[in-house]
Parts: structure tokens; sequence; C-alpha cells
């Protein structure tokens, strides 16, 4: 009862009028940014990150939470209205979204968004609340053997998760990941790798400009690559206001895809698309309705969009406790605590013991905020949708320009920021996830320290990786995923999986 | 040749063996740092060894298991994409810290409306853009310098 205690002191602490001028305009900026197709949440995160440089940490901070929360509920909007998700976490909101907005029913099915939102941001909040702090005082078990084996499930899980029917593809972008991670001086005996004597590369490859290329020009270019969206309906009818009895009908729905929506955020790299696609699949597995999911379903709707969000609470657990996210924006959030002085990991209990009740309350106010302008400004996210991608694009560029030059005041930066760009647009056409890669750059410190760190500890015997209980665990969940990930090995699994072949049958 | 293909997924298999044994080597050969007495198991190259290893054994499977995709390929313009990227790398790696932040941003913004905003006139296209493109760089390049004190370059 002590964590939901300081979780109310934190609330009633934050509750003052500077807090909510900030979560208006990051809320809205955030809602704005996901409903547009070709800006992503981690783009978001990673641009308003270098807008954050001189606020005081808990404003930075709430901001930045606020834009997170808003920008995978502002998925939403497009994927309703075009059938084109402004997120890949609202894809699966798109499946039966769209098909309502073309019912005519476009107000009700974004009013359904909201409430599913806020629920699923809400239940994700209170299991932060509850399952964060034990969760840290477990990681200060952990030594050198167990944080290398953490990262490395981090690589193999994202890559497998994210890599969809190719997950080689996933290992492969981790593993790209981590060699870009060895650029720079080593964390042990600071010797300088990989840079082939280039003096900029010594202190190694920054990830802020890394993400805002890979997430920001990537995306740019991906946009100015498609033809042109048309909007399929805009005209909003009806209702935003979700009827009460549809949402106590799903509330079973709801408490089903909030959980399973932060246990997927829990799980490192893997994100809010997987969290839809999660929560939709186990909505469609036990509703009396199934059949009418792809077509309109309002109980698939609040799944997805329930899931979606729930992942984002999710997200943080291991990312404050653990410094390993549980999604792309939860990345770029670690890397902002530590430009503000948090220190996120095993200590942060210990360093900062209420900060993660604060950023419970911070997404608690982002969660009013997406319900209030969900409902009230409907009709003006359906105009934003019009703004021409020749306008909206050069001033996205602009940004991702001068956002990293902003952090260090190095033109290289800039370079850094292009070519992760040309990358990520790269490794999007050759269906290529690109949050391993992101995750590799941000564990590869880790997973080399604590690697060389434990053969110190045991003479160089690799046996100590393998004989202590937890370091034991993952070795055998990342051998066991490495093998079904192969192909024949992943088809034998799946004919003799009765929920396959029923599915099937 | 799609970017998805089969053929794609060959060629980036070999660059990656080709990277692979680039990082093996290039592990291999970094100083073992025997002066300063490390422990042998903590050398600055066993890690770039292991992920050189790594990354060619995937590169042999991704090489091994390469399949043209069945959807058909998506309507995209790589010309629009080029022209955004070509222009967008001019304003990144030349216009910025060779000219003033806020007459590079201008030009950049105002080219950028001038080339793909199709649907207006010529001449209103111009105009409009130059206008969109100077508000641009003034309230970018205001929000930076006085509101987050960033020299600009």
């Amino acid at each position: 009862m002590t964590g939901f205690a300081n979780f109310g002191a934190a609330l009633w602490e934050l509750a003052t009028f500077t807090t909510l001028f900030h979560v208006t305009w990051a809320t809205l900026l955030g809602i704005f940014v996901g409903s547009l197709p070709g800006l992503t949440a981690t783009m978001g995160v990673a641009l308003l990150t270098t807008l954050t440089y001189t606020m005081d940490r808990d404003a930075a901070i709430l901001v930045l939470l606020c834009m997170y929360v808003g920008a995978i509920y502002g998925g939403s909007r497009s994927a309703i209205l075009l059938n084109i998700p402004g997120t890949p976490a609202s894809a699966a909101t798109a499946l039966d979204g769209f098909p309502l907005a073309q019912q005519g029913r476009a107000g009700y099915a974004m009013g359904l968004a909201t409430a599913g939102s806020a629920f699923g941001t809400l239940i994700g909040i209170i299991l932060l609340v509850m399952l964060a702090p034990p969760l840290a005082e477990a990681a200060l078990k952990f030594g050198s053997y167990e944080f290398f084996w953490l990262a490395l499930f981090g690589i193999v899980i994202s890559g497998q998760l994210t890599g969809g029917s190719s997950p080689l593809k996933g290992y492969i972008a981790g593993m790209l990941g981590l060699m870009v991670a060895m650029v720079g001086s080593d964390g042990i005996h600071s010797h300088v790798r990989l840079t082939g004597g280039w003096g900029e590369l010594n202190g190694g490859i920054g990830l802020i400009p890394a993400m805002v290329g890979a997430f920001g020009f990537a995306e740019v270019l991906s946009v100015m690559w498609q033809s042109v969206p048309q909007m399929a309906n805009g005209k909003s009818k009806g209702s935003s206001l979700p009827a009460l009895v549809d949402l106590w009908r799903y509330r079973l729905t709801i408490v089903r895809s909030g959980v399973i929506g932060t246990l997927v955020g829990i799980i490192p790299g893997v994100g809010e698309d997987i969290g839809a696609w999660a929560s939709y699949a186990a909505a469609r597995r036990k509703s009396p309705e199934r059949d009418q999911f792809g077509k309109g379903s309002t109980e698939g709707l609040t799944a997805a969009e329930t899931g979606n969000s729930a992942v984002v609470p999710g997200a943080l657990i291991p990312a404050l406790t653990l410094a390993v996210p549980g999604s792309a924006p939860a990345a770029v959030l670690i890397a902002a605590l530590f430009i503000h002085g948090i220190r996120p990991g095993p200590m942060i209990m210990l360093e900062a013991p209420t900060f993660i009740y604060s950023v419970a309350a911070m997404m608690v106010f982002a969660t009013i905020a997406i319900g209030v302008f969900g409902v009230a400004l409907t009709p003006l996210f359906i105009q934003v949708l019009r703004i021409p991608r020749a306008w909206l694009m050069p001033v996205v560029f602009t940004l991702c320009v001068i956002g990293p030059y902003a952090l260090t005041q190095r033109i290289f930066d800039i370079w850094v920021m292009v070519a992760f760009g040309i990358i990520g647009f790269l490794m999007r056409q050759m269906n290529y996830p690109v949050a391993p890669l992101v995750l590799g750059i941000i564990l590869g410190d880790l997973l080399d320290k604590s690697l060389r760190r434990g053969l110190i500890l045991s003479d160089g015997d690799v046996t100590a990786f393998f004989t202590r209980p937890i370091s034991a665990g993952f070795a055998i969940i990342i051998a066991t995923s490495i093998i079904l990930s192969i192909g024949p090995v992943r088809r034998f699994v799946a004919a003799r999986n009765p929920f396959t072949r029923k599915a099937r049958g | 040749m799609r970017l998805d293909s089969a053929r794609a997924d060959r060629i980036t298999a070999v660059v990656l063996i080709a990277m692979g044994l680039v990082m093996l080597w290039a592990g291999y050969t970094m100083d073992r740092l025997e002066i300063r007495r490390i422990h042998p198991s903590s050398i600055p190259g066993l890690v770039p060894m292991m992920l050189g290893v790594g990354i060619c054994i995937c590169a042999v499977f991704l090489f091994l298991g390469a399949r043209d995709p069945d959807d058909p390929p998506p309507a995209a313009s790589w010309r629009n994409m080029l022209i955004a990227g070509v222009w967008s790398g001019l304003f990144a790696l030349l216009m910025v810290g060779n000219l003033p932040f806020y007459a590079a941003t201008a030009i950049y913004v105002a080219g950028f409306v001038i080339i793909f905003d199709t649907g207006l006139p010529p001449v209103k296209r111009a105009v409009i853009g130059c206008v969109f493109g100077i508000l641009a760089a003034g309230i970018i390049g205001a929000l930076f310098r006085y509101a987050f004190l960033v020299r600009l370059p």
C-alpha cells in the first residue's frame, strides 16, 4: 500500500498550474504527431527531447511522457478515418475502426478508441506502480552475468517479435545495433575501438542523432516515397462519446487487453504494435462475435486501442528499473532521463525513490488529457489530417537537423543523423525492423561490459554464465527462442500446436 | 529491383559477410593492452570478434533463405523520394554550417514546397512557398535561439 500512498502524494504534488500547462500542450502535440501518418511516437519523443534540454527535470520528463501517451493514442485518428495507421501501433485499430467509419460511425469509433486508450493506460499505470518497485529491488541482485543475459535477451526477443515472418532480419538488425555501439571508447579500459582514426567517433555514435535519423529522416523519405494517401471518409458522424453500456459490456476485454498490453510492454524492445495485435487476437479468440472482427467490431477496436496504450506504462517498467527499454520511444526516454540527471536502472529506488511514482502520476495527467481532447477535439483532428506533406515534411526535417545539433553543437551529429536516416529507410524497404537496431545501440555497452566483467570475475570461466539461477533461466529462454525461430522447427511446432490446428481446421 | 526481393537479400548477405569478416579481423588485431596487464578475458576486441562471427552466421542463413515476396510491390514514387532525399541532404550537409541557419532553412523549406506542392499554379506556389519558408525558418530559428538558448549553426 505504501506504493499507492506514494503515488497519491506524487499526484498531489504535480497538481499545479504549470503541470497542467505542460500537459495540455505536450499531449496536444503528441496527438497531432501520432495522428499524422509518417510521424511516429518515437520520432515525436526524440524530437521533443531536443527541445527539453533547458527545462527542469520534472517538466522535461512530463512533456516527453505526454508526447508518448498522446502520440500512441493519436495514431488511432488516421487509422479510423483514413485506414492509414498514424503510428505502427494503430495498425490493428484500422482493421475495425475504418469499417466503422465507412458505416458513418467515425465519431463513435474515435470515442470508443479514446475510452479504450484511457483505460489501457490506466491499467498499465496501476501495474507500473505495483511491479516497478519490486522489480527494481530484485534487479539489485543482478550481477554482470545476469546483465549480460538480460541485454542479449532484449536483442533476441525484440528481433524475434519485431522481425515478423523473418526473425533472422530482426536478429541482424539487433547485431548491427550492437556493432554501432562498439564504436568509440570502450567501457572498461577506455580503449578507442573501430573509429578508423576519426577523432569525432572517439566518444561513440550518439544515440539521439542516430534515433532522430532512423525514425525522423527515414520517415520523411518513406512518406515522400509513398503515394499520396487519400481521405476515405473524413466526415465524422455520430456522437464521439462512447456509450457507457458498451464500455461495461467490454469490461473483461478492456481488463484483459490492458494486462496483455502491459506485459508485452515489459518485454524489451517489442513495442505498442505487438501489444495491440496480441490484445486483438486474445479478444477475438474469446469473443462470441468473432465473425464481426475485421468488419467493424467495436470490441475489436476497443481491444486494439486498450492493448497499444497499455504498452506505454508497461514499456517504462523495464526502462526505469533495468535501463532496458520496453519499446522504441522508451529507448529515447532512457536517453532523455540520462540527459536530465536521472540514472534509470536497479539503483533508481535508492537514488530517486519517488521518481517511479512521479512518472506514474505524470501519465495519469496525460491520460486525462487524451480523454478530454479525444472527445472534444475530434473535428479539429480531422482538419489536421489534411495538412499537405509538402508543407509538413520540410519542417520535420529541419527539426531533425537542428535537434541533434542543439545537444552537442557538433555538425558531425547532423551527418550521423543523415547517415542513420538513409540506413533506416533502406532497412524499412528491405523489411528489417528498426527497433532492434536502436535497442542494440542502447544495450551494446551493457552487454560488452557485463560479458567482460563477468569473465574477469570468473577468471575466464564461461560456465559461470550458466550456473546462477537467473542466468540459467535467461540462457534457456534465449536458446529456446532462437531454436523456435528456425523455419522447419517453427513449422513442426505449429503443426502440433492444438490452437493453430483449431484455427486452421 | 525491389529492395525486399531475394536478389536484394543475397546482395545484403554478401555485404554483411564482408562486414562480419572486417569486424572479426578488427577485433582480432585490436590492441590487447598487455602493457597495462589487463585480464586476457577482458580484451577490447572480444565482443567485436563475437559480433563478426554472429553476423556472418546470420548472413549465411539470409543468403540461403532468400525468397521473393508474395505480395505485389506497393504504389510508390522513387523519384519523389530521391528528390526529397537529395534536397534534404544538400540542406543538412552543405547549407547548414555554410549559410546562416535562418537563410538555409528558408531556402530549404521554400524549395521543398515549390517542388512538391504540385496542386497549386506555379507563381502562386512560388509565392506561398517563399512566405512559408521564411515563416518556418523564423519560428524554428527563434524557438531554438531564444527559447532553448542554442547557438545556431
